[in-house]
């Protein structure tokens, strides 16, 4: 990776390619972007032609103009961050063509249709750790140290390796930049959501820092009042991130960066007793996560550039339960998960028209928590080649590969080819194909654990049985009524037990059109096959109600779609974008037991049974058909002046099933479709101040049963401070 | 024209088949051809016994009845459960379980299959094949998603599974098809488990020839 690169280094080769003129909107606007003085420079530019010239480090690991990627790639800027208001990532993706932001254990982002644990989430080249339940909860990233989030959709694990099956997140913080300057920023808004945060740069000769810290707190929000539990309950979090970066000599540079998070989070909840009393049970619960992240960059020629790099990431959560009366404990639990990874690559430009991008690396992992019956530890050791090749003007091929080897699994090989040609000079194809692959992760392995609060069991794969077997013994499973026999499901059982890994043949195919300078458009079709895709499985039922639940392979499935995408410059300032995902996400034994007609279902009315033909068939639960977004961004630099408006759909999505036959097929199993819409406005003065005000959920739309993540209307307003020279 | 030649290939034909069976003079011939009368879908409401009256206030649910409800397909009633050790009930039901009259729960020849498909494409019964009742499985397997219904622990509710249906063998020895359509009083479109349970309303098809007709 070449994310600190010393001033005139050989790297950039790759824009060679490219117009002169691109070459130097790229010089001009990676340094410029984010400076609230510098920014005239830059809409002079964007002013009158849309910004497309963004460079982009995660479609190849090495860096790559983001028109010229053969994969579709998202880029969001700086500068549309900071006019959203946003503050976590969550909110920043949240309104993305294509990415569904949705609540379960934590938010995470869906990508192409597949869940949130497929989908790779990296800060500067290097993993964030700490999954619950496979979803890496999003808002413990603060934005406001972010240069730009690049998000590479389709499998890119022959680059990256394991969990890169529908795509990768790739959060690209800001690099010391020259002179010394700061920026301090404060927001309040509804729930007594209030944000305090700040960044400060440094570089000067061969010493450059970056620091950011940033405090978020909310009072939170309760959606049913009913159910006596918040639906997010009060916290206070922490993010402190930092850079410092050194250059040795003209072609090295030493780096280390470093990230440190903790959240606090108290709430109380009902629990029932065996009694059949009800009793107030309070949670304290605190999360932590750091890395340290030192590296070294080497330009060994102009023809030769060489990265090392080591990381090391923790992640730690502990939960402490008790009776609110008495204080007494109820419950308590912890989770300790660590990351450890070398790894080095070399970038050789071996031809004019060849670059050859290898890497290796070794891994380790390690668990610890009350959720798993000891420490359990995983190794894996890799190596990557990938080559961009340009045979001819405006062709370009990438084809790379990857090998991962597991001390718990079988090894992996990944491929990918990836091609784009410049038909016209306002029109270009892509297309590519590949594999992505998900390992098994420790949860999914070992995992040993029954919700104090709600009463359900989940075990891993390796034990599940002698798990049932125990429970049953005890006495803790449900009985059938008639047979006196324990609940359990002998079939979901036995398919739990031969767990193995999931993986994904890929194919995107699309258009780059630009019509005008001023009209962008972009569609792309996507098709990812997914063969041994890990679902949660109710293998028995417990005398409580509630299930235990281990994993299986549900053995092949699809998802395929378009997502297109327009950008237009209406007038000077004023740009309005618009995007579409249409999506089908089909479970492939269902539709095969839905052509033998074996899947049926009963009218409530009448109370006939029908056959279910195919076209019933709803699809995988909670995938949106359809998904949009309209955006319309003003930015005035010489006003001072910008603002937003931002509608972001998400079509009807399958929620549960209730007539019995497991599968999506009938409209009260749909949640509604809806849109949100947002606004913000904002005013910079006297070159250091700018005020900004904003209501997210305008008409204040709420889903209390079925929507946890939209709290309704909510307004905040901030103050933005610049310090120090230019 | 075509309409007229067809009407009066019918006429003839069925006169055909009224003259075949005026011939015969075995009554007891079960191949026996009749003319084609279509069986009747019944429809049997609410049964289930009653709960009983001992019922813990704070339980929500009545606790199992002492009794179960016993059926019989031909006469279209419940029959008392003090006929329980008799032929005169086909089927039985008490919370999830269904009994036959046969084997371990009662003196007829009852037995039962349950086969997916469509209770209206199923047209005949087999004639063998049938489970019987016995102390350690019945004939109609309980348990959610192994027979009749499926279990949802999240909202407690019991689900009939489409596409099963019941072929049955009675105490009598003839056939009938039968498909269970809810498992609360009165079906509701859309039970919340909050209902009275245990209150069966399903159709059946009975044939009373002895035949293996079920059309």
């Amino acid at each position: 990776m070449s994310f600190a690169l010393p001033d005139g280094c050989c790297y950039p080769w790759q824009m060679h390619r490219f117009s002169s003129s691109a070459f130097l909107l790229v010089l001009v606007v990676s340094p410029a972007l984010g400076m609230a003085q510098q920014r005239p420079a830059l809409a002079d530019t964007s002013a009158q032609h849309l910004r497309l010239r963004e460079v982009v480090v995660t479609a190849t690991r090495t860096e790559k103009t983001l028109t010229e990627v053969p994969i579709p790639v998202t880029v969001v800027s700086r500068q549309q961050i900071q006019a959203m208001g946003a503050v976590r990532l969550t909110e920043v993706l949240g309104e993305q063509t294509g990415l569904n932001v949705g609540a379960d254990h934590g938010r995470g982002v869906q990508m192409q249709g597949l869940n949130p644990e497929y989908t790779l989430i990296l800060v500067d080249g290097e993993p964030l750790i700490g999954r619950t339940a496979g979803t890496l909860e999003l808002s413990r990233v603060a934005v406001g140290n972010i240069e730009r989030v690049e998000v590479v959709k389709g499998p890119a694990s022959a680059l990256w390796g394991s969990e890169a099956l529908a795509g990768v997140v790739n959060i690209i913080t800001q690099k010391p930049q020259p002179g010394t300057r700061g920026e301090v920023r404060l927001r309040y808004g509804a729930n007594r959501t209030a944000d305090v945060g700040g960044t400060f740069n440094y570089r000067h000769n061969q010493l450059g820092l970056t620091v950011f810290g940033n405090r978020y707190s909310s009072a939170g929000y309760t959606l049913q009042p009913a159910s006596g539990q918040a639906t997010v309950p009060p916290f206070t979090n922490y993010t402190g991130q930092s850079r410092l970066s050194y250059q040795l000599d003209d072609k090295t540079t030493l780096s280390v960066s470093g990230r440190y998070f903790i959240e606090d989070q108290a709430s109380n909840l009902p629990i029932t007793t065996e009694g059949g009393q009800v009793a107030q049970v309070g949670l304290k619960a605190r999360q932590q996560d750091f890395s340290l992240n030192p590296s070294v960059t080497r330009c060994f020629s102009d023809k030769l550039f060489g990265t090392l790099r080591f990381y090391h990431a923790g992640y730690r959560t502990k939960e402490d339960y008790t009776y609110t009366a008495d204080g007494t404990p109820y419950d308590a639990s912890y989770f300790h998960q660590t990351f450890t990874r070398p790894e080095a690559q070399l970038d050789w430009r071996l031809h004019p028209k060849h670059t050859l991008t290898v890497g290796t690396g070794y891994l380790w992992e390690s668990v610890e928590a009350t959720r798993y019956d000891q420490r359990q530890q995983m190794r894996s050791a890799y190596g990557y080649l990938q080559d961009d090749w340009s045979p001819l003007t405006g062709l370009n091929l990438v084809a790379g590969v990857r090998y991962d080897g597991h001390s718990q699994y079988q090894g992996q090989l990944s491929p990918k080819l990836s091609g784009r040609y410049q038909l016209r000079p306002w029109l270009a194809v892509r297309a590519s194909a590949g594999r992505g692959f998900r390992a098994p992760d420790f949860r999914q392995l070992y995992l040993n654990f029954s919700n104090p609060a709600v009463g359900y069991s989940v075990f891993g794969t390796h034990q599940v049985r002698e798990k049932v077997a125990q429970l049953a013994a005890q006495g803790q499973l449900a009985l059938d009524p008639a047979t006196g026999q324990p609940l359990i499901n002998a079939p979901l059982l036995e398919q739990a037990s031969s767990l193995t890994a999931e993986s994904s043949r890929a194919y995107n195919a699309g258009l780059q059109l630009d019509p005008t300078p001023k009209l962008r458009l972009t569609a792309n079709f996507f098709h990812n096959d997914l063969r041994d895709l890990i679902e949660t499985a109710a293998v028995a039922q417990k005398t409580n109600g509630q299930s235990v639940y281990s994993y299986r392979n549900v053995s092949r499935a699809y998802t395929q779609g378009l997502e297109t995408d327009a950008r237009y410059l209406l007038r000077a300032h004023l740009t309005l974008s618009a995007g579409y995902q249409y999506l089908v996400a089909k479970d492939r034994n269902v539709v095969t037991q839905l052509k033998n007609g074996s899947i049926y279902r009963r009218d409530p009315e009448t109370l006939e049974t029908t056959r279910l033909k195919v076209a019933d068939y709803g699809g995988l639960f909670n995938r949106s058909r359809h998904m949009a977004n309209v955006k319309l961004f003003y930015d005035n630099q010489a006003t001072g002046w910008s603002g937003s408006v931002r509608g972001v759909y998400r079509g009807r999505y399958g929620f549960q099933d209730r007539n019995g036959n497991l599968i999506l097929d009938t409209g009260n199993e749909y949640v509604a479709g809806y849109w949100l819409w947002n606004v913000s406005a904002a005013k910079a003065f006297r070159q250091r101040y700018t005020l900004q005000a904003g209501l997210d959920n305008v008409l204040n739309y709420t889903d209390p049963a079925y929507l946890s993540t939209v709290p309704g209307r909510l307004y905040y307003a901030s103050l933005t401070v610049a310090l120090g020279s230019k | 024209m075509n309409q007229l030649f067809s009407r009066f290939a019918l006429l003839t034909l069925s006169g055909a088949v009224l003259t075949l069976s005026a011939c015969s003079n075995d009554d007891n011939d079960d191949n026996e051809v009749k003319p084609a009368e279509a069986l009747k879908t019944e429809t049997a409401s609410n049964l289930g016994p009653a709960p009983t009256s001992t019922t813990p206030p704070t339980a929500g649910q009545p606790g199992t009845p002492r009794h179960y409800a016993f059926y019989n397909l031909a006469t279209k009633s419940e029959v008392p459960y003090t006929d329980s050790a008799t032929t005169k009930w086909d089927i039985a039901v008490r919370t999830t379980t269904i009994l036959v009259n046969g084997g371990s729960s009662g003196p007829g020849q009852g037995g039962a299959i349950v086969q997916d498909g469509l209770f209206s494409e199923i047209t005949a019964a087999p004639a063998t094949g049938y489970n019987v009742d016995s102390r350690t499985a019945y004939a109609i397997p309980t348990g959610s998603g192994k027979g009749w219904y499926n279990y949802n622990s999240t909202t407690h509710v019991v689900s009939p599974i489409a596409g099963k249906v019941i072929l049955l063998r009675t105490a009598a020895g003839k056939y009938a098809k039968l498909e269970i359509v809810s498992y609360y009083k009165d079906a509701p479109a859309s039970p919340t488990g909050t209902e009275p349970r245990g209150y069966y309303t399903f159709r059946y098809v009975y044939q009373p020839d002895g035949s293996t007709n079920l059309k």
